[in-house]
């Protein structure tokens, strides 16, 4: 069982961090945001554009040939366009729809729509194709306790970074009080000169750039695939739950728990010979953690009914 | 006034339904007959899932992301209980109960399992309630294809066809000889259209039964349905029930279409068509996902020839690819500028919820 923790490890950091994005916009917004694992795909698939070998053409469609820039400028440039992309969502999109009046339930079904439309645009135009970031093989090696690849170790130093860094920002600074603000009544913010259209823009850019760092990490860790973000946007969503949605810290921890009991149950006694199930594992304690105790881990009961 | 508008929005609505079946003809000059027969039987299956789907959600309020595992339930009970050959080796089993018996169980198994999933819904909100119903289903998915001893695992299920097709008439084969299409489908095709009859007329004495004025009640406001006395917990779990019943059947019905059942089915997927039908048609409709259903295959299968506009030799996945995008961006569409579709009464929508 714990050869699989520094697994678990690792799928844990990939979904907390879009576990993170994903309930700081429902937090600010109310937004079941369907079309999350859209952005997070498109965080990988953008990288892989930017850094794989001008040469290597049987990527999209053979029409666009990869711009081979350096790797860690490639993550950086495909975690910005993520950004610009949430924001342009939140501007086209969603804002519109606010204005509009429209109810959470139908923005939600909007949401899966977009999802829908998204991720079959990457199958049109990256090819259904598995691949791979033009990075070196290399050697697991055993670290205290679990073992990985030193790749996968700065990934896991890194994402816990990250992760620290958003929650001083939630905390500690304006625009962190602001968006609690916002979240707590957008009424009552406004009221007090906070703009909250501009709070919402930010919510949407920086959930983005987040889900995006997710898509990277998990790209790094495992592979490119057109529907990533769709495999992964259910444990996304247990993660949260988990953690309480609408919380930061609770959603850091949850996606962590989430992440582990996934890889570990693989060698759970009656999981012997069915690996594919693991998923459903972490997806079955969503449900029973929604049944008996919907606010999760860390939230408050208010916010759920 | 109101019934002049309602009846207005039925002719147009029966316009445009026809207007795309005749653009079937239009585009098709060669074998046109046996394309409307292929899209009528899916066109049958899904509106019958659709009309289900609509007992939860545009009846009682119910955001019912899973609709493909009950679909898948009913299904795979029906046909592990009638003869037929899974899995790997494709085990034969001889034996087996008769088709009707079969069907009738395969409907209950769906409806218990749609019980099941109705208790979460009786604490869960909305948007609670869908991220349930998606897990669950995937779960079920999950568990359908890991099980391979008892469900043929990912090798599926295969020659159970007979068990229907031995009920086949003869004028059906007749006709196929002249017009060239498959008599099979065209059987499946007839039974499916045959249920959403039968179904339609339930639904519509029960729409007007007391029991069908405080399910909308419940979608409207619980706490009044309580103060009546009603319980409002059953009356959800009961509309749980009747749609993932009526789901069953569907699904029974598409494993017959498709002649051999994989789990990869009842993706998610399966659930978005099924709700873009409904959505198209109009939430709350009776009638309405039948319409929605014929009009949304007609896309679905006359579009492809767009699909080569854009790729010249456009492969099998590019082309579901194009199919799926068109779908999603269907959804999107309809949602932000006609939440009520074809045929569905803007004040019924439960999309306002905060």
């Amino acid at each position: 069982m714990l050869d699989q923790l520094g697994n678990g490890l690792l799928l844990g950091i990939i979904i907390s961090v879009a576990s993170v994005a994903l309930s700081l916009l429902y937090g600010v917004t109310r937004i079941v945001n369907f079309a999350h694992g859209e952005v997070i795909a498109l965080g990988a698939i953008a990288t892989l554009f930017f850094s794989s070998p001008v040469d290597y053409r049987v990527l999209f469609l053979d029409k666009f040939s990869p711009l081979g820039i350096n790797f860690a400028l490639s993550c950086l440039l495909a975690v910005l366009l993520c950004g610009l992309f949430g924001g342009l969502l939140e501007l086209i999109l969603f804002r519109p729809l606010r204005k509009g009046n429209v109810g959470n339930i139908a923005v939600l079904v909007v949401t899966i729509g977009l999802s829908i439309f998204i991720r079959h645009l990457y199958l049109l135009f990256a090819t259904g194709r598995v691949q791979n970031f033009p990075l070196e093989l290399e050697r697991r090696q055993t670290y205290l306790f679990f073992d990985m690849t030193p790749r996968n170790l700065k990934v896991l130093i890194a994402g816990i970074f990250v992760m620290i860094l958003i929650g001083l920002l939630l905390t500690y600074t304006k625009l962190g009080k602001a968006m609690r603000a916002v979240r707590d009544s957008e009424e009552l913010s406004s009221i007090s000169g906070i703009n909250s259209d501009n709070i919402i823009l930010i919510t949407w850019i920086s959930s983005s750039m987040l889900a995006g760092l997710a898509g990277v990490f998990q790209a790094i860790i495992n592979d490119v695939r057109w529907n990533m973000g769709f495999l992964i946007l259910l444990l996304i969503f247990a993660g949260t739950v988990l953690g309480g949605i609408g919380t930061s810290f609770g959603a850091m921890v949850g996606g962590f728990i989430i992440g582990i009991l996934v890889q570990v149950s693989v060698g759970l006694p009656f999981m012997e010979g069915h690996t594919e199930a693991k998923n459903a594992v972490a997806l079955a304690i969503m449900i029973v953690i929604l049944l008996f105790r919907p606010q999760g881990i860390f939230g408050q009961k208010e916010r759920i009914s | 006034m109101n019934s002049s508008i309602i009846s207005k929005r039925v002719i147009f609505t029966i316009a445009i339904t026809s207007l795309s079946i005749y653009l079937v003809f239009l585009l098709n000059p060669e074998g046109a007959l046996r394309i409307l027969i292929n899209l009528l039987t899916f066109a049958g299956i899904y509106g019958l899932s659709a009309i289900g789907l609509n007992i939860h959600f545009g009846w009682t309020g119910l955001l019912n992301f899973g609709h493909a595992s009950f679909m898948g339930m009913g299904a795979y009970v029906t046909l592990l209980l009638m003869p037929h050959a899974a899995g790997r080796e494709g085990e034969v089993t001889t034996t087996g109960l008769p088709i009707i018996v079969a069907v009738f169980l395969g409907i209950a198994a769906a409806a218990l399992f749609g019980l099941l999933l109705g208790l979460p819904a009786i604490r869960l909100r909305g948007d609670y309630l869908a991220i349930v119903t998606i897990a669950a289903a995937e779960i079920f998915r999950l568990v359908v294809r890991d099980l391979e001893s008892l469900t043929g695992g990912v090798y599926g299920i295969i020659s159970y066809t007979e068990n229907l097709q031995k009920f086949r008439p003869e004028f059906i084969n007749n006709l196929s000889l002249n017009y060239e299409f498959a008599p099979s489908q065209a059987w499946v095709g007839i039974i499916a259209w045959i249920s959403i009859f039968l179904t339609l007329i339930l639904l519509k004495r029960l729409n007007n039964s007391p029991w069908g004025r405080a399910l909308r009640a419940v979608r409207e406001d619980e706490d009044a349905v309580r103060a009546m006395g009603k319980n409002a917990v059953w009356l959800k779990l009961q509309s749980f029930m009747l749609g993932a019943g009526i789901a069953g059947l569907s699904g029974v019905l598409l494993a017959f279409n498709y002649g051999s059942l994989e789990t990869t089915v009842f993706v998610p997927l399966l659930t978005f068509y099924v709700w873009a039908i409904m959505i198209l048609g109009g939430v709350g409709s009776l009638t309405g996902p039948i319409f929605g259903s014929i009009i949304f295959w007609v896309i679905i299968s006359e579009t492809d020839r767009l699909a080569y506009i854009f790729f010249e030799n456009a492969n099998g996945q590019q082309l579901a690819g194009f199919r799926f995008l068109l779908v999603g961006l269907l959804i999107m569409l309809l949602m932000i500028f006609r939440p009520s579709g074809l045929l569905g009464k803007k004040e019924e929508l439960l999309l306002d919820v905060k």
